[in-house]
């Protein structure tokens, strides 16, 4: 059973400014018991005869006081002991629930100021009186119980009755003179008793009354809270609905819409009376090329609950398509119904495309320019085919002027012509697709083949710079990419490890070109090469749009060349060697690794 | 006593360009070797008879000017006609003051090579005796 929750104050023995201990210790020099007690004293002092018209009247009043006031009914009771008793304080002391202390739970009378204030349950007056389970009364208690000096006036008499609730002692009721004007006699303890019953009653009321307006409050904080729930969840919901950010609408499987906000028909361009004649149907809505996909999410809605967000096109009124994210759950407990969230992908669409153009253009700059920086080399990689076989022409020329021509040497010399015009048309078909605009066209590819293209096109340059390129190509699988775009990409790899070398003198000038599959669905290129290497700050900032260390770069190549190998749902890095040089390297997803593209 | 037969080195890392270098001078008559690099040549075998180098001025790894040096250095006075894909004048000077017969730009008329290569034969087989 609870204790009142009332004046409940624990952790202060005594309220005034007093320093009292909570668990007062035994001082050594502590007087025995016996010489603070004067019980007996009780029955030799003469007693006035008793007035039970006056106690009776006490009783009905405290009775009264109960019903009308139960919060206060323990200091109306101190008051009636201060009355009846003629006292000069008089209180009630109650164990606290961890059954370690006394605290003055109500006190009328010189000690009031003392109220909250307490004694320890194994070492004062409470303690003993419940210890003997019999009234007691004490003088000059400060002498034992020094920790109650400070609870002044001092005590001349202390009168101290147990009170019990179900049996168990729980208090005690008490009466203090606090000079010897008057000395209590055996019609006070008579009278103490008797208002010691009445406190036993007060406090069980007390505390059942505690008890239900605890357990009503909890019960009707719990239900308030439920109902805040409800309604801000409520609110909120209301709120998603009508601000008109996303459009929202609630539909059957059968395709039939239920409601819907504003968002959602201006999404469709159909107006509100369109909704409520029944006319608009989502499944109506949907083009037939996303009739699988939908059946696929209303598969998933019926076995999950929810549909996660897949990109699709609704026809507008006019008979437009407008592209949409869609999402949606099951309405629990109803399963042919459901809302459905749609994003209007309109205005991202737009804008991813702008991206792609803008994208397509830098890359194509990049290209122009690099070719441009290639010219020369380029020059000389057409030049090679073309001067062997001006040569080769000249020798069969002389071989057939001979007497008598050699036929088996001019063959031989026409078929290497053939060799060599072949060669220069194909540089020049490689170049012309790498420069030319093209709109971007994915297909299977083997990346060895893309390196091999754009070595082509580089081995002039790296021999104009005295670079050794070294390639290392495993067996890969298929990627799927555009030619060109990863060719640039390549491209640009390579030119910037030749770009690397240039000034080097000290050590061979090696481009490694090394390639293979990765775990994980991958394949991996990697560009190595023995130049000038990149320290922190350059390594953190390549990427970047014209950052560039060379006098004469945009700074665009790697920024473009990032972006082309993160379209192809791949991912491109530097790596900087401690002694020198640095590797840049790429993946591709294979078929088993690529995203939905 | 009979000459020993001349003799043309070629060193050229494009196999095309080579074996085309080869056919032309066979054609009228020359014995060709041909090398793809200039250390190739370094470590050879030389018969002794005139000779002059038919060289790419940009090899890869040992350039042909590195060659030049190098056999200046070693007292081989072998003549050196260069050959380039670039119209590159500081080079071809450069060549010319260490001892170079002839500079060719790619495409080149057949009949320059040919002379040219006559001429470094010539000299050679004088600075010989």
């Amino acid at each position: 059973m609870n204790v009142p929750h009332g004046g409940e104050k624990v952790t202060e023995p005594i309220k005034s400014n007093h320093d009292v201990p909570l668990e007062a210790s035994r001082p050594e020099g502590a007087v025995p018991l016996e010489s603070i007690l004067c019980t007996e004293a009780l029955h030799r002092r003469p007693w006035r005869p008793p007035d039970y018209g006056k106690e009776n009247r006490a009783l009905v009043a405290l009775a009264t006081a109960l019903a009308d006031s139960p919060r206060t009914i323990l200091h109306t009771l101190a008051e009636t002991v201060l009355e009846v008793l003629q006292a000069d304080s008089a209180g009630l002391s109650l164990l606290t629930n961890d059954e370690h202390r006394f605290y003055w739970a109500a006190i009328a009378g010189a000690w009031q100021p003392h109220i909250g204030g307490g004694t320890p349950r194994d070492f004062g007056p409470c303690g003993d009186v419940l210890d003997r389970n019999v009234p007691m009364l004490f003088t000059h208690w400060e002498r034992r119980y020094p920790y109650l000096r400070p609870a002044t006036p001092l005590a001349e008499e202390g009168l101290l009755v147990p009170f019990y609730v179900h049996g168990k002692a729980v208090g005690t009721i008490w009466a203090i003179a606090h000079n010897d004007r008057r000395k209590f006699d055996a019609e006070d303890l008579r009278l103490l008793e008797s208002l010691g019953r009445f406190a036993s009653a007060a406090y069980q009321a007390l505390a059942s009354i505690d008890d239900l307006t605890f357990q009503i409050a909890a019960r009707e904080k719990a239900e308030a809270a439920v109902r805040e729930l409800a309604n801000g969840l409520e609110a909120k919901i209301r709120r998603l609905v009508d601000s008109n950010i996303i459009g929202i609408f609630i539909c059957g499987l059968d395709g039939r819409i239920i409601e819907a906000n504003d968002a959602f028909l201006r999404i469709v361009g159909y107006g509100r009376d369109d909704l409520v004649s029944g006319r608009v149907s989502w499944r109506e809505l949907t083009p037939a090329e996303y009739c699988d996909a939908d059946d696929r999410r209303v598969a998933q809605l019926k076995a999950t609950g929810t549909a996660q967000p897949y990109e699709k096109e609704y026809f507008q009124k006019n008979g437009r398509r407008v592209p949409v994210l869609v999402g949606a759950a099951l309405f629990e407990g109803r399963l042919e119904e459901g809302v459905a969230f749609v994003l209007d992908l309109t205005e991202r669409k737009r804008a991813e495309e702008a991206l792609h153009q803008a994208q397509a253009e830098l890359a194509h700059i990049n290209r122009v320019m690099t070719m441009g920086e290639l010219a020369s080399s380029i020059a000389h990689e057409v030049n090679q085919p073309l001067a062997a076989l001006v040569t080769n022409s000249n020798a069969g020329l002389r071989w057939l002027a001979g007497q008598p021509p050699n036929l088996d040497e001019a063959r031989e010399c026409l078929r290497r012509i053939m060799r060599d015009g072949n060669r220069a048309g194909d540089v020049i078909t490689r170049l012309r697709s790498l420069v030319k605009k093209s709109a971007p066209a994915k297909a299977w590819l083997d990346l060895n083949d893309t390196i091999q293209e754009v070595l082509l096109i580089t081995n002039a340059e790296a021999r104009r710079h005295q670079v050794f390129v070294r390639t290392e190509l495993a067996a890969l699988p298929p990627v799927q990419g555009d030619r060109v775009q990863v060719q640039q990409v390549i491209l640009n790899l390579v030119m910037n490890g030749i770009e690397a070398m240039k000034e080097v003198t000290d050590r061979p000038r090696e481009l490694l070109i090394r390639s293979r599959p990765e775990e994980s669905s991958h394949v991996l290129v990697a560009v190595q090469d023995r130049g000038i290497g990149l320290d922190e700050q350059s390594l953190e900032r390549v990427f970047e749009a014209f950052y560039t260390t060379k006098p004469e770069g945009m700074g665009m190549g790697l920024t473009i060349s990032r972006s082309i190998i993160e379209a192809h749902g791949g991912r491109l890095w530097p790596v900087a060697h401690r002694d020198y040089g640095a590797t840049f390297q790429f993946t591709l997803p294979t078929e088993g690794g690529s995203q939905q593209v | 006593m009979t000459e020993a037969q001349a003799i043309v080195f070629v060193i050229d890392d494009d196999e095309a360009m080579r074996e085309a270098l080869q056919n032309l001078i066979r054609s009228v008559g020359l014995s060709v070797e041909i090398f793809a690099s200039a250390r190739e040549f370094l470590t050879s075998q030389r018969p002794d008879a005139p000779a002059c180098l038919v060289v790419d001025v940009r090899l890869p790894g040992l350039s042909g000017l590195d060659l030049q040096r190098e056999l200046v250095a070693a007292e081989i006075t072998v003549p050196i006609i260069f050959i380039t894909g670039y119209g590159d004048i500081p080079m071809t000077v450069q060549a010319m003051k260490a001892g170079a017969v002839e500079f060719l730009t790619k495409p080149f008329r057949d009949q320059d090579l040919l002379d040219a290569i006559q001429q470094a034969l010539e000299r050679d087989r004088a600075e010989r005796q």
